[in-house]
């Protein structure tokens, strides 16, 4: 049987949520129209090896926004997980990150939500570690879209949960 | 002997081989003097390699001007672009012009050969149909022609945008993405006229049209080649709808392999 999910991808603008997408995935369109209706549409198949199965993600990257309350209702309707991303280098872009988390879960309560922090080969070891310590509620991954660094690790655990 | 006849002896013995050679080199320019005044016997010589030149040149032609060519032309295009239309509007005009007589000579042949066939079956009830939706005979003889066919279709749920099953003719686009894409401009749409009960039902896309029929918890898109008109619109709605009633399960929607086969049992020899 065919496995579909509905990924969200929400944050700021700039954190790098496009390029984080692109890393990962092997379907797209166009993304002329992302300026126009806000969201741009991507697919990637992932395997999941100890269940024999394999499961569709269809991720929808959404235009960032400074207030997470400006993002469209109807983008969030049926999400199966959200995946918050900030950008480790700004700390505008996680300053809110708990309030975000709150308003997200009031909308699906029991969704599954990955907290990401990406650009992380800005940063070094011992600054993840301290921001890792600041940050409220846990960083579930430290990502590195320019180097590629734990995105698959991050798909693939989000797509393993999901099954 | 004097010296002078001493000299010239010496001369003879000392100079034979220069001599000859200079009457050689005489008798070379000679022939290559009358070759350049003769225009035959020039064009003998030079006309192979000219005609070696040309070919590569022509060979070569698209690679060097070729790009020029076409920067050359493209900017005259934009600079003028009231003489371009001018000059080829009788060209493509008289194409086109030709192309429609054809098409309608055997769009008028068709017509001609059913209206002629009054009195059959097919005749009668598209008299009654006329009468009855009110549409004209001739109209609905044209729309024959152009039948509109079902592309296909997807059943997709109307939160998420996930495709819950599809019927399709031929498979050429991936659904999921196409599902995902319609429910995000659907919701966009409905979204700016921020009004809840208008849902977008129809999406027209170069020659296709997507019939959009929204249902509580789902929605199904159609995608339509060919004329589509509102007695299409009727047909293809009750049909959806009878669908809907008769045949989706609550349970169908969980199993989309189950849907699948009802909906190509449905759809497929449709008669719409």
């Amino acid at each position: 049987m065919k496995i579909s999910k509905k990924v969200v991808l929400i944050g700021h603008f700039g954190v790098g949520k496009s390029s984080l997408i692109r890393r990962f995935v092997e379907n797209t369109f166009s993304d002329d129209y992302k300026v126009t209706i806000g969201v741009h549409i991507f697919k990637k198949k992932v395997a999941i090896t100890e269940e024999d199965k394999d499961i569709s993600l269809v991720i929808w990257d959404l235009e960032g926004n400074d207030d997470i309350r400006d993002t469209r209702t109807s983008y969030l309707l049926g999400t199966h997980a959200y995946i918050y991303v900030f950008d480790v280098s700004r700390p505008a872009t996680y300053m809110t990150i708990k309030d975000d988390i709150d308003y997200l879960k009031q909308h699906c309560n029991k969704t599954l939500i990955k907290i990401v922090g990406n650009k992380e080969d800005l940063l070094t070891k011992e600054q993840i570690k301290q921001l890792n310590k600041e940050i409220e509620p846990l960083v579930d991954f430290y990502t590195s879209a320019k180097t590629g660094n734990e995105v698959d690790e991050l798909f693939s655990k989000l797509a393993m949960e999901l099954i | 002997m004097n010296q002078q006849e001493k000299l010239d002896i010496l001369k003879n013995i000392l100079l034979t081989d220069e001599r000859q050679y200079a009457e050689e080199i005489s008798k070379k320019i000679k022939i290559l003097e009358e070759t350049i005044n003769k225009q035959n016997q020039l064009s003998q010589k030079v006309d192979p390699i000219i005609d070696h030149k040309l070919e590569e040149f022509i060979k070569e032609m698209p690679k060097t001007l070729g790009p020029t060519i076409t920067e050359a032309l493209k900017s005259e295009i934009e600079n003028s672009k009231d003489a371009v239309v001018e000059a080829l509007f009788p060209i493509i005009g008289k194409m086109i012009k030709r192309y429609v007589q054809h098409e309608m000579q055997l769009l008028s042949e068709k017509i001609n050969s059913q209206v002629s066939n009054t009195f059959s079956f097919k005749s009668l009830k598209r008299k009654f149909k006329a009468k009855k939706t009110g549409v004209s005979e001739g109209e609905l003889v044209i729309q024959e022609q152009i039948k509109p066919v079902i592309e296909q279709l997807m059943v997709i749920n109307k939160g998420s945008g996930l495709i819950i099953s599809e019927y399709t003719r031929t498979k050429n686009i991936d659904e999921d993405m196409v599902a995902g894409m319609l429910t995000a401009i659907k919701s966009f749409a409905e979204d700016a006229f921020d009004k809840k009960e208008i849902e977008l039902q129809y999406i027209e896309y170069e020659g296709y049209h997507v019939h959009l029929q929204n249902f509580s918890s789902y929605y199904i898109a159609v995608v339509i080649s060919g004329s589509y008109n509102v007695i299409f619109k009727d047909e293809l709605e009750d049909k959806l709808l009878n669908f809907a009633q008769n045949v989706i399960n609550k349970e169908d929607l969980d199993d989309t392999s189950k849907l699948s086969e009802k909906l190509k049992l449905y759809f497929e020899n449709e008669n719409i």
